[in-house]
């Protein structure tokens, strides 16, 4: 719904968030519009640098409480216009963009740190505090959230909760989902909820767990608990070279069968051990670069990191050492700045995906021969970066060099292959996304993936959000 | 619009590297209180590249105003893993906007004042004190406290020496006030020019203006004096223009040396509690942003206790004492001098 800005309805609407949020936290103007039009999604990406026109929203409402969210929603219901969520914007699924206009719903004044608990070892946030901000007050009080994910600069607790996010600790620490305990939402109608106090009950299904990865079609999470950890005593990485991409994944799988438990791991495949781990770390070597670190009491460490490293031994080509592992984990932001991050006139995608270990090196095999097929020049490189005790994530990514100027062709390129790709994941036992969610770019495969219990999160949809005002487009739910 | 080649297009690289980068804006002062995209980094490049693409967008007055609001605190720079100056690129798209003449007027009229100035030097000394505008009306303390400190030296007064213009875009004035400026030092005779205003002092050093002249901040000036030593606490508020522009710590040092024990405000080294000193006109010409940034920097003063805030510029001072009075907030002279 694209507003006349010159009709009285326009000037009434606006009138209304006016009165909820003041005058200083409604904006229509172009340059804030701009900015609400793209985020970390490359096809707005291209788009815009293709000098087309962009999908804003009408307005920018920057709401500093649940209850004014809830007003602002019912402004929506009564108008029947969209409101699309927005925290800190740099997701890459489009699932933040307004593409049908009205409301961007913009959480970042919601950002306080309400209370941090130290018997429970919880935190209670506002979830439009960034995640390096609740971060670093967590550790004022001298703990950490363990949450370390490449955007924890930009992206909100929120934007976390929404699409199901998850840091490089993930292995020891879980996904978001893992570390929340309770949430306030604020359901599409306007109604302030909360869900259980406690993450694990037997009091019904867990409401929690809904609304996490809902991306915004459910509602807006206002408020989160989550947990918090003490500073570990000691934290300590360790590198390995494997000579092929097989070898790493299966002395990593043999460290989480062997329930070592480590904070991390993540095993570079040969083509972006060659690109990304030369260029970022400056370890030129070929092969499967593979990294692991523990974290906990110094004496426990030691244990864990030597029982691993003979695992690795009886694989590895090559022992790089701490120093190697290290490294990393210092750098581990930085493969995500410019110039080290792919960036335009490069086509690239992160076909992130999760399969078990029995399936992951097919589902890795199978993405990429659905990339070739569709674009035989284009790079294809991967990294396994979140380990479970029966499997993990593969974070593959395609890149063309040079796509095509005309934006209709790169962005029809860049759709078949996303589509050939995950559909092929999908085929081999993985699933859409693993932590980036689903947004506008991979919605219209929510249906063949769910099958019929699609219908279920559906008829959820449209009990929560009759009038469909709530993110619609997105997550496979009908548009506007 | 007949202004070929654009200020701008010196940071071409910056554009293409920020305006879908997303990796500095926890440190977006005014984004952190506002929630816009337009204040932070990425938002002004997606603006710059808007420009780029067609010029007749430098018309725009929603664009012109979000580069106006900027605070330039030049924290995402230091944060940056490449450093790129997306500082640079907004001063040098002001120095668009106004070859254009389309700055705001409240800008238009703001610059006025520092046009065509004139100087006067007084006193007797070796060394020569410039007493700038912001600290001579907003906070003269700051000066009775260096006269305490160090009662024998000459001052120059009269206006800014162009920083105020060139952080605005006025390029040719800034460079006239800045002659004038350089003059007036000279004929001073001396050698030594201690600058208290972070600000004027990133401008000279940058510049070179003074290259037979030794140019100091009033910190690195008080740390060669034999001052006696103080006892308590504080909280120090970085300059931006000399944490993020100069890479110079001097202040903390010099109140180390002086005794202090220092406790560090706010959650992070790396964030900007200056409230907007980096545009040195952010307080008033958007004093409504002015006073978010300042509640910001007062709730962190309640959530952590923190008792008296020592900041290194008068700007800083000015935005404090005025949005949070009650607040106590002392310059690094004013804590050299007690």
């Amino acid at each position: 719904m694209l507003l006349n800005r010159k009709s009285y309805l326009y000037q009434m609407i606006k009138s209304e968030l006016t009165w909820i949020v003041g005058d200083d936290y409604v904006q229509s103007d172009d340059a804030e519009k701009l900015g609400h039009s793209i985020d970390y999604y490359w096809v707005p990406e291209v788009w815009h640098d293709r000098g087309q026109k962009l999908t804003g929203p009408d307005f920018i409402v920057h709401p500093k409480t649940a209850e004014e969210v809830s007003k602002i929603l019912q402004v929506a219901n009564t108008h029947k216009i969209p409101v699309t969520p927005w925290g800190g914007g740099a997701g890459s699924q489009g699932g933040a963009l307004p593409i049908y206009g009205g409301i961007a719903l913009d959480t970042k004044r919601m950002n306080k740190v309400l209370n941090i608990d130290p018997i429970s070892m919880t935190v209670t946030a506002e979830t439009g505090i960034i995640a390096q901000h609740l971060e670093w007050e967590v550790n004022k009080a001298g703990f950490s959230t363990m949450h370390f994910p490449a955007s924890i600069a930009c992206s909100t607790l929120g934007g976390f909760i929404a699409h199901r996010g998850t840091g490089v600790l993930s292995t020891k620490y879980g996904k978001i989902e893992d570390m929340i305990t309770s949430m306030e939402v604020v359901t599409p109608t306007g109604d302030i909820i909360n869900t259980l106090p406690v993450p694990r009950h037997a009091s019904g299904p867990d409401l929690a767990q809904l609304f996490l990865g809902s991306e915004g079609t459910l509602g807006v999470v206002t408020k989160a608990t989550m947990k918090i950890h003490p500073i570990p005593e000691s934290r300590k990485f360790h590198a390995f070279l494997f000579s092929n991409m097989h070898d790493g994944l299966e002395a990593g799988a043999k460290i989480m069968t062997s329930r070592l438990n480590p904070s991390v791991i993540r095993l570079y495949d040969n083509p972006e051990t060659a690109k990304l781990i030369k260029r970022v770390l400056g370890i030129d070597r070929v092969g499967s670069y593979l990294v692991f670190g523990f974290d906990g009491p110094e004496e426990v460490v030691d244990i864990q990191l030597e029982k691993a490293c003979k695992i690795c031994s009886e694989h590895g080509i090559e022992d790089l050492g701490t120093e190697s592992g290290q490294v990393w984990w210092d750098n581990r932001y930085k493969f995500y700045y410019p110039p080290y991050m792919f960036q335009l006139p490069q086509a690239f995608g992160t076909l992130d995906t999760v399969a078990d270990f029995s399936h992951i090196e097919a589902v890795y095999h199978a993405m990429h021969d659905a990339v070739k097929e569709q674009y035989p020049k284009a790079a294809y490189i991967g990294h396994f970066s979140h380990w479970y005790d029966w499997g993990c994530m593969l974070y593959a990514r395609f890149i063309i060099e040079q796509p095509p100027q005309d934006p209709e062709e790169a962005v029809a390129l860049y759709n078949r292959i996303w589509d050939a790709a995950i559909r092929a994941a999908i085929a081999n036992g993985g699933v859409i996304n693993e932590h980036h969610g689903v947004g506008l770019k991979l919605g219209r495969m929510m249906r063949d993936l769910h099958g019929p219990a699609f219908k279920v999160l559906e008829g959820i949809k449209k009990t929560l959000d009759p009038n469909n005002i709530m993110n619609p487009g997105k997550l496979g739910f009908s548009g506007y | 619009m007949g202004i070929k080649p654009m200020n701008m297009d010196k940071h071409l690289d910056v554009i293409n590297a920020c305006r879908y980068c997303f990796m500095c804006r926890h440190l977006a002062p005014l984004a952190l209180v506002t929630g816009k995209e337009t204040d932070t980094p990425r938002g002004r490049a997606l603006i710059a590249d808007q420009i780029r693409m067609n010029k007749e967008n430098l018309k725009n007055q929603d664009y012109v105003q979000a580069l106006y609001q900027a605070d330039l605190s030049g924290a995402c720079r230091t944060h940056c893993v490449s450093s790129y100056d997306e500082v640079g690129l907004v001063l040098e798209l002001r120095k668009d906007i106004v070859d254009a003449g389309v700055q705001p007027q409240p800008v238009k009229d703001f610059a006025q004042q520092f046009i065509n100035p004139s100087f006067t030097i007084t006193g007797e000394g070796d060394v020569l004190y410039f007493n700038h505008p912001c600290i001579k009306v907003h906070a003269p303390e700051m000066k009775t406290a260096f006269d305490k400190l160090a009662p024998k030296h000459k001052t120059i007064e009269g206006n800014d020496c162009g920083t105020a213009l060139q952080i605005l875009g006025y390029q040719k004035q800034a460079d006239e006030a800045a002659e004038k400026f350089v003059k007036a030092v000279k004929e001073s005779g001396c050698k030594t020019l201690v600058v208290p205003q972070p600000a004027a002092f990133h401008f000279i050093k940058s510049k070179n203006l003074l290259p037979d002249v030794k140019v100091l901040n009033t910190a690195e000036f008080l740390l060669t004096l034999d001052i006696p030593k103080k006892s308590g606490t504080l909280w120090p508020i970085d300059s931006d223009f000399l944490k993020n522009y100069q890479k110079n710590n001097a202040p903390r040092k010099l109140l180390e040396k002086l005794g202090y024990k220092l406790k560090e405000f706010g959650i992070t080294h790396e964030e900007s509690y200056t409230c907007g000193e980096g545009s040195m006109t952010m307080v008033f010409l958007y004093p409504e942003n002015v006073a978010k940034l300042v509640e910001r920097v007062r709730e962190f003063a309640e959530r952590y206790e923190a008792g008296t805030l020592v900041v290194a510029s008068p700007y800083t001072k000015l935005a404090l004492r005025t949005y949070a009075p009650e607040l106590d907030v002392i310059s690094v002279e004013e804590a050299a001098a007690r």
